[in-house]
C-alpha cells in the first residue's frame, strides 16, 4: 500500500515519467488478431512530405469537373465515394475552393445513395463553409471526420464491408495522385513514399474476407486483382526497389482501377 | 475551453466507431477516448492535425496490444494514449518493422502516455500499447494520433 502511495505522490511531483523501453522487442508475441488494428493515413500525410520535396503541380492531380452521380451498386458507390473524399484532399493541397465545396456536395449525394447522408450533411457544410473562409486546415480535418463519419455510420447499418471500400477507394486515388507526381518528378525519397506494404496486405486481406456476394461483383473482383498486381511493386524495398519503371506500373494499375470506379457511376 | 465543443463531437463520433466495433470494449473505452483527445487537442493549436481516426479495447495488468502504422518519412508523429481507470499507468512505444525501438520520445504521467517519432525511413511501424499497473482487472485504452505537415 505504501509503496503504491509512494508512487501516486510521485507522479504528481514530476510532470512526466519516462520509463525506460526496451530497445527491442519479438513482434511475433502479438497474435494475427491485431491485424485489425491498422492506421490507414489520410491523404493528407503523404501530400504533406510531397510538399516537403518539391511544389507539385496539385491543380494537374485534380479530378474530372464533375460531380459523379449514385449508382444502385453500393459496392460501387463506397469506392467512389472514398475517391471523391481523396479528390478533396487533392483539392485542398490545389488551394481550390471552389473545387473543395463541389466536392463536399458530392460527398452528399454519394453518401445519400448508400444511407449515410443524415451522417455527413454536417460534415458536408462545414467543408463549404471552411472552404469559402480558405481555412485549409480545417477542411482536412473535416475530409478526415467525413470518412470516420460515414465509417460509424456504416457499422451502424453491418455495412462493415461497405465502409472498407470507401477506404480501399480513397487509397487506390491516393496512390493514383502519388504516382502521377513521382512519375512526373523521380526521385528517390518520392518513390519512397509508395512503400506502404502494410497498407497493400491489410486492403487485400480485407477483400479476400469479403461476403462472396460482394466479392462477386465485377468491379470488385477487378480491382482484387489489380491489387494483387499491385502487391508485389509496393512492397520492393526502397530505396532501390521502387524505380521509375515501377511507379510507372503502379501508376498505369491505379489509373485503370480509378477510371473503371468513375465509369460505373450511376450505372447499375 | 473553446476546443472542449468540437473536442466532444469528433470524440463522440469515434467513440461510437469504436463501440459498434469491439462491443466488448463498450464499457471502457467512451471516458479513455475522451482523456486521449483531451490530451491531444492541445497539439492541435500548435500546428499538429490530430486524426479523426481512433483505436481502442481493453487490456489486463501487464497486457500489451499492437496497433501497425503506415508512416511517412518526412513527417513527424505523436500517440497519445489514455485510460479512463484511476491510478492505472500506461505506456506507449513505437518500434520499426524489425522490432528496434525507432520513437524520439515518449513518457508517461498518470492516466496519459505519449510517444512521438520522426520515422528515418517509410514503412511499417509497430505502436505498442501496455498496461503497466492497474486496480481493476481489464483496463479500457483509446489511442489517437496525430502529424505536423511542417
Amino acid at each position: 500500500m505504501i509503496p503504491r502511495l509512494l508512487f501516486v505522490l510521485l507522479l504528481g511531483l514530476s510532470p512526466a515519467v519516462a520509463q525506460k523501453p526496451d530497445k527491442s522487442i519479438d513482434l511475433g508475441q502479438f497474435p494475427a488478431d491485431t491485424v485489425e488494428n491498422v492506421v490507414v493515413p489520410v491523404p493528407s500525410e503523404i501530400f504533406a512530405v510531397l510538399d516537403k520535396l518539391g511544389n507539385p503541380n496539385w491543380r494537374a492531380q485534380l479530378g474530372p469537373e464533375k460531380s459523379y452521380p449514385a449508382s444502385p451498386n453500393r459496392a460501387q458507390v463506397a469506392l467512389l465515394l472514398g475517391t471523391v473524399i481523396a479528390d478533396g484532399f487533392v483539392a485542398v493541397e490545389a488551394e481550390d475552393s471552389e473545387r473543395v465545396k463541389e466536392i463536399g456536395r458530392n460527398v452528399l449525394t454519394l453518401a445519400e445513395a448508400i444511407n449515410v447522408r443524415k451522417s455527413v450533411v454536417a460534415r458536408s457544410n462545414s467543408i463549404i463553409q471552411k472552404a469559402d473562409a480558405r481555412q485549409w486546415n480545417a477542411v482536412r480535418r473535416e475530409f478526415d471526420g467525413a470518412l470516420q463519419d460515414v465509417n460509424k455510420a456504416m457499422i451502424e447499418l453491418n455495412d462493415e464491408q461497405l465502409a472498407q471500400l470507401v477506404s480501399l477507394g480513397g487509397w487506390l486515388r491516393g496512390t493514383e495522385v502519388l504516382t502521377s507526381i513521382v512519375k512526373e518528378k523521380y526521385s528517390r525519397d518520392r518513390a519512397e513514399l509508395l512503400y506502404q506494404p502494410l497498407l497493400v496486405d491489410y486492403f487485400s486481406g480485407q477483400l479476400d474476407r469479403m461476403s462472396p456476394r460482394l466479392r462477386g461483383q465485377p468491379l470488385v473482383g477487378e480491382i482484387r486483382r489489380s491489387l494483387g498486381r499491385i502487391g508485389p511493386l509496393i512492397k520492393k524495398s526502397p530505396p532501390d526497389g521502387i524505380t521509375p519503371e515501377t511507379v510507372a506500373e503502379i501508376n498505369d494499375l491505379s489509373v485503370q482501377m480509378v477510371d473503371l470506379i468513375r465509369a460505373k457511376a450511376g450505372r447499375p | 475551453m473553446k476546443l472542449l465543443a468540437p473536442a466532444f463531437r469528433r470524440s463522440a463520433a469515434a467513440v461510437l466507431a469504436l463501440l459498434l466495433a469491439a462491443p466488448a470494449a463498450r464499457a471502457f473505452v467512451d471516458d479513455a477516448l475522451s482523456f486521449a483527445y483531451e490530451a491531444a487537442n492541445p497539439y492541435a493549436e500548435r500546428g499538429w492535425i490530430i486524426r479523426e481516426d481512433a483505436w481502442g479495447g481493453d487490456l489486463g495488468a501487464g497486457d500489451k496490444k499492437r496497433v501497425a502504422a503506415q508512416l511517412f518519412r518526412g513527417n513527424s508523429y505523436m500517440f497519445f494514449l489514455a485510460t479512463d481507470v484511476d491510478n492505472a499507468s500506461l505506456r506507449v512505444n513505437i518500434y520499426d518493422a524489425q522490432g528496434n525501438l525507432a520513437e524520439s520520445k515518449s513518457w508517461q504521467r498518470g492516466r496519459f502516455a505519449y510517444a512521438e517519432i520522426k520515422p528515418r525511413s517509410t514503412g511499417t511501424y509497430n505502436v505498442i500499447v501496455e498496461v503497466t499497473s492497474s486496480p481493476e482487472e481489464r483496463t479500457g485504452w483509446a489511442l489517437v494520433y496525430g502529424f505536423q505537415r511542417k
